[in-house]
């Protein structure tokens, strides 16, 4: 949620102001961000699966030319989502790289040079012992010094977009920190990681960007850094490449029906929700929400993605979209949905509670918030567990005592 | 999703901002807005500033933002309580639209009434029969309520 807000614009400064026009047609509609898992409608235009399935149930006709159009006839298109997430991941590089083009464009030579004189001899006589370099690179060394900075300039822009780059290929996206990871990883190591990291008061995710940033050393030409990128460029393109030749639409898994509840008891959509592995608590309007968005998200996920998640990843999607309905305070549960039904009072601890079943819900300020109350809590149990103690003592003693006397 | 989305719409308005409107958040309750428009130069509303307060639903933009004018104006479309009578705010409404688009929809409505569908039928009437009258009507409230 904390994602910087891009826009096509970004590129209409550069030289290549036609990129704002790819930019800009490779973005949602309706969601205005880039196409995920996009799906193409009879009349030809592309949008988010999640995005038009949400909107179709209220309205069915395409939000661009207003034809009709129903869920059923929506296909999957692979190859712009694929062009999507590359346009993405080498987005950011290409903006660098453009902005330093026509940076050293507009000013000239001179703060290439000013460049080169920064980087002390010790840079020359690297280049010049690596064989590999030269080979890159088949001018001379002392005719262009500016060619060089330039070079190590774009090359680092690149390898920082590189590692940026390797948390996007996975599938589950951690709630705290918000990057992506395998799922295993995240499920046994990360999340842990990711908590205590956040409860110790430092910024999540601070050990990654700390390996991101780029070291206070002027920028030295790497060569066998400069191998591997190129290796895992190819690598990371190619995957793009081959996960839509592979991809197939093959329905391993059933799309889930609509359903008609309105002939329905309460027992019988129990009884749907129960086969799904759905909770059924809740009002009747609850549950039958609660089956509407939990068939959207699984016929989004297993109908159009390319790669789709796991059905405990649907799950908790669906705990977390059920949550942000309990806070706009149309169902109740008890307990701290209550709590959190009185949230909208002026208190700031209040508003802190209104996030208290989601992943928004800011412990750290939370437990600031409450220092002194919870320290006065562990003396106050300190306290008692002390006095328990010396009680026992005490009454070990007199027992004794006791014992002594009638002894003697 | 609304949120964002809105929070994007506003970056919009902040990097792109329409001719004659300007748009942004009252407070810091991100669902609430205001808006002006300036009256358009061919338009009998020439010379006025009219303000408009906004509020996004909190499923925007599977549904459309309520708008009001908050500046009284003489208007076949527009009624006393400043609400406006537009397809796209209503039943024409698509989620592909913007407040930057709806707003530039509002000025061209100022531009061109529509008579044919509207919300103070008195006004519309004149507007049909005596244009002069409503023009010199129309410049009167502006002169009044919105320089």
């Amino acid at each position: 949620m904390n994602q910087p807000i891009t826009d096509a614009s970004d590129f209409a400064q550069t030289a290549i102001p036609q990129l704002t026009q790819l930019d800009k047609l490779l973005r949602c509609h309706i969601c205005k961000e880039f196409l995920r898992v996009p799906v193409l409608t009879p009349c030809g235009h592309t949008f988010c699966s999640l995005c038009i399935r949400q909107y179709l149930r209220q309205d069915p006709k395409c939000p661009l030319c207003l034809n009709e159009l129903r869920e059923s006839s929506l296909r999957s298109e692979f190859l712009v989502g694929e062009i999507v997430e590359i346009h993405k991941s080498s987005r950011q590089a290409l903006l660098d790289i453009l902005k330093e083009y026509s940076r050293t464009e507009s000013k000239g030579d001179s703060p290439l040079i000013e460049l080169g004189s920064q980087s002390d001899a010790d840079d020359d006589i690297q280049i010049l012992a690596t064989t590999d370099r030269k080979s890159l690179r088949p001018s001379t060394i002392g005719s262009s010094v500016n060619r060089v900075t330039k070079l190590t300039g774009v090359r680092s822009l690149l390898k920082n977009h590189n590692e940026g780059n390797k948390s996007k290929q996975h599938m589950a996206q951690c709630p705290i920190c918000e990057q992506f990871y395998p799922i295993e990883a995240l499920e046994r190591t990360h999340l842990d990681e990711c908590l205590t990291v956040q409860s110790l008061g430092g910024q999540p995710g601070s050990k990654t960007s700390e390996r991101k940033a780029p070291s206070p050393v002027p920028r030295k030409p790497s060569p066998p850094k400069t191998v591997q990128y190129k290796h895992n460029e190819d690598n990371d393109t190619s995957s793009h490449v081959e996960r839509y030749i592979n991809s197939s639409n093959s329905g391993d898994r059933q799309r889930l029906p609509k359903v008609t509840f309105a002939s329905m008891s309460v027992a019988q959509i129990k009884q749907k929700l129960a086969s799904l592995g759905l909770p059924v608590n809740g009002t009747k309007q609850t549950m039958i929400a609660r089956y509407d968005q939990y068939e959207m998200l699984w016929n989004s996920n297993f109908c159009d993605a390319i790669e789709p998640v796991d059905v405990n990843e649907l799950k908790r999607q669906l705990l977390s979209w059920e949550t942000t309905q309990n806070n706009h305070g149309s169902s109740n549960i008890g307990g701290i949905s209550s709590m959190m039904k009185r949230a909208n009072g002026s208190k700031p601890y209040q508003k802190l509670l209104a996030d208290f079943k989601n992943d928004k819900f800011e412990r750290k300020s939370w437990i600031q918030m409450f220092r002194q109350d919870f320290k006065s809590l562990v003396k106050e149990a300190r306290r008692q567990l002390i006095k328990e103690t010396t009680n026992e003592i005490e009454s070990q003693k007199d027992n004794t005592e006791e014992t002594v006397k009638t002894q003697s | 999703m609304s949120l964002k989305r809105i929070t994007k719409e506003l970056n919009d308005l902040g990097r792109d901002p329409p001719t004659s409107c300007s748009a942004g958040p009252v407070g810091d309750d991100i669902y609430h807005w205001q808006a002006s428009i300036m009256g358009p130069p061919d338009s009998p509303y020439a010379g006025g500033v009219f303000f408009l307060s906004i509020h996004f639903p909190t499923d925007y933009p599977f549904k459309p933002p309520k708008i009001a004018f908050t500046t009284k104006i003489y208007h076949p479309n527009i009624n006393a309580n400043g609400n406006i009578c537009l397809d796209i705010l209503k039943d024409q409404w698509s989620p592909a639209l913007t407040i930057s688009k709806v707003l530039l929809s509002i000025c061209s409505l100022l531009t061109d009434a529509n008579p044919d569908d509207p919300l103070v039928p008195e006004i519309a009437h004149i507007y049909k029969t005596d244009r002069a009258k409503y023009e010199a009507t129309a410049r009167e409230w502006t002169k009044k309520y919105a320089v």
